[in-house]
């Protein structure tokens, strides 16, 4: 739109010079990051010889296989409990008003910048086995004595929804702050049950805040290294792990490439989705 | 209010409590933890020490860790904030339909896994001889940090009429004299915010660091990285604590620099 009025205003010079100013973002990006990705693909396939020999261990032998089923089943199991839990705090906070919901905004927000490596430290504390958690396990009569809790699935996803939450909540409730209340009242005034009503139009309104929040926790989640690194161990290896293994370890540059090109085009294919989505999504909306 | 009423407001409330105990009181932890006067972690304290702040007082290498990623952080957000507007500028007021893709292009370093761009940048850093010098981590690191300044800046030039640099290119001033006098100053709060966000990014990135940063460079959260790995002192939290501090009042600025933008009026 605003493109469009500068292009009728004076379209001989303005949208050449503006897209010389490209010239230094555009050969950074290429240097930089472009190159870096084509390069890691390259040398999945082109190292020691040129061939599918890294693709042929990494998808077909049973370890490799079983960290990348692990990787997709942490970031679904994440994303699940993310939904569950923001979903109804995020209609909550949806009908909040004044400084509640500046408060809440500025928490789910401020969470956002708070140091991955610090938080996932806060969870090895808490967790420890005879941390806060355990106490509160035993004086609650959950268990007798202090349980493991570190180095295993629950305490990688309970880490990572803790980083991850706000990336489900901002959709979400950016979504559902645009549900007209009137649609609501005149569902009441219709005879529609709580139930029905949420079903019937709640739901389906909230929906697009859903998927742009499955989305972003799920890709996001497949990419995750220092979580799963501290709170996990070495026992739940995720595909980040995987790669800085192979290569800070075994020194196994192809492989480390190879399970980092599964891992790419993982997260460039849901991103296309995503974005297909959330297109959608607005072109819907304005209709 | 009905009975029914009152009962899922309660609900909600408690709901909401248990969200901000969930965020916040892990944090907390840690900063009760730097007060500690046991080796190990033990929680919660017997007694408040600052034990752990003179041992990292003491200890040079936070300190270098520390000035090491200020200059980073200081260093990428200066590189971000240039990339992050020349992009801008173009994909928002160029009006050529192959520009679009190109805003997706640049934003798309935030939604890839870090790890590899990390392993992709490290050989090429190699190649360029860069390898363990400042250079090598602050060009890693604007990569990931130019997106939130491109998207922060984009907004702020959607937010006003394209035709106020029409009218001073129109008045006789040349292109540069237009982005001074009436773009920059439009965009100079939004800018601010994306540079802060970008040096947020850098201070907190462990990845890039991990591979493209050495001894010399070590920065902040990768000398973190490598106590968690060995052993657990309360020295991390009281690092930890430093830096949430830090954190925090760079939020509290960009809180401070968005507040007069959104209220002023709509022209």
């Amino acid at each position: 739109m605003t493109s469009a009025t500068a292009r009728a205003g004076r379209p001989w010079v303005m949208g050449r010079s503006y897209a010389l100013l490209l010239l230094f973002p555009s050969a950074y990006l290429a240097v930089f990051f472009l190159w870096p990705l084509a390069r890691v693909v390259l040398r999945s396939l082109m190292d020691p010889k040129p061939g599918f020999g890294a693709y042929t261990k990494v998808l077909f032998t049973g370890p490799y296989l079983y960290i990348l089923f692990y990787t997709l089943e942490v970031a679904a199991l994440v994303t699940a409990v993310c939904l569950l839990i923001g979903y109804p705090v995020a209609a909550i906070t949806a009908r909040m008003r004044g400084w509640r919901l500046r408060l809440m905004t500025a928490l789910i927000v401020g969470s956002l910048w708070m140091s991955a490596v610090i938080r996932s430290y806060a969870w090895m504390i808490l967790f420890q086995r005879f941390g806060v958690v355990n106490q509160m396990l035993v004086a609650l009569g959950f268990t007798d004595q202090p349980v493991r809790i570190l180095q295993t699935m629950t305490a990688v996803t309970i880490g990572m929804v803790h980083i991850l939450l706000p990336f489900m909540l901002l959709p979400l409730i950016a979504t559902m702050r645009r549900i007209d209340p009137n649609l609501l009242r005149a569902g009441r005034i219709l005879g529609a049950n709580p139930v029905r009503l949420f079903l019937g139009v709640y739901l389906p309104l909230s929906l697009p805040g859903v998927q742009a929040g499955i989305m972003l926790v799920f890709i996001t989640a497949l990419g995750f290294f220092i979580t799963p690194s501290l709170l996990g161990g070495g026992r739940t290896m995720m595909a980040a792990m995987l790669i800085e293994q192979e290569v800070d370890i075994f020194l196994d540059w192809p492989t480390a490439c190879a399970v980092a090109t599964v891992l790419l085009v993982f997260t460039i294919a849901l991103y296309l989705v995503y974005t297909r989505l959330t297109r959608a999504n607005v072109a819907r909306s304005l209709r | 209010m009905t009975a029914g009423a009152l009962g899922e407001r309660i609900a909600g409330a408690t709901l909401i409590a248990l969200l901000v105990i969930f965020l916040i009181a892990p944090l907390l932890v840690v900063v009760l933890m730097s007060f500690t006067n046991q080796l190990y972690l033990a929680f919660p304290p017997t007694e408040l020490v600052l034990r752990w702040y003179r041992a990292l007082w003491d200890d040079p290498r936070w300190l270098e860790a520390g000035w090491n990623s200020v200059v980073i952080g200081t260093l990428t957000s200066a590189l971000s904030m240039l990339l992050g507007t020349l992009s801008a500028l173009a994909v928002t007021r160029s009006g050529r339909a192959w520009i679009q893709p190109i805003g997706s292009l640049i934003v798309a370093p935030m939604m890839l896994p870090h790890i590899i761009i990390a392993i992709g940048l490290y050989p090429t850093m190699l190649d360029l001889g860069l390898n363990s010098t400042y250079a090598a981590v602050v060009i890693g690191h604007a990569v990931v940090a130019t997106p939130l300044v491109f998207t922060t800046v984009t907004a702020a030039l959607r937010g006003y009429d394209p035709a106020l640099e029409l009218a001073a290119m129109t008045l006789g001033a040349n292109g540069w004299r237009s982005f001074r006098y009436v773009t920059l100053p439009m965009i100079g709060s939004g800018l601010a915010v994306g540079g802060i966000f970008a040096f947020a990014v850098s201070f907190d990135e462990l990845m890039l660091a991990l591979f493209l940063a050495s001894p010399r460079t070590e920065t902040l959260p990768r000398l973190l990285w490598e106590h968690l790995s060995q052993t657990i002192t309360p020295v991390i939290a009281a690092v930890a604590t430093m830096v949430l501090i830090f954190t925090f009042l760079l939020l509290g600025s960009v809180v401070l620099l968005r507040r007069p933008d959104a209220e002023e009026p709509v022209p």
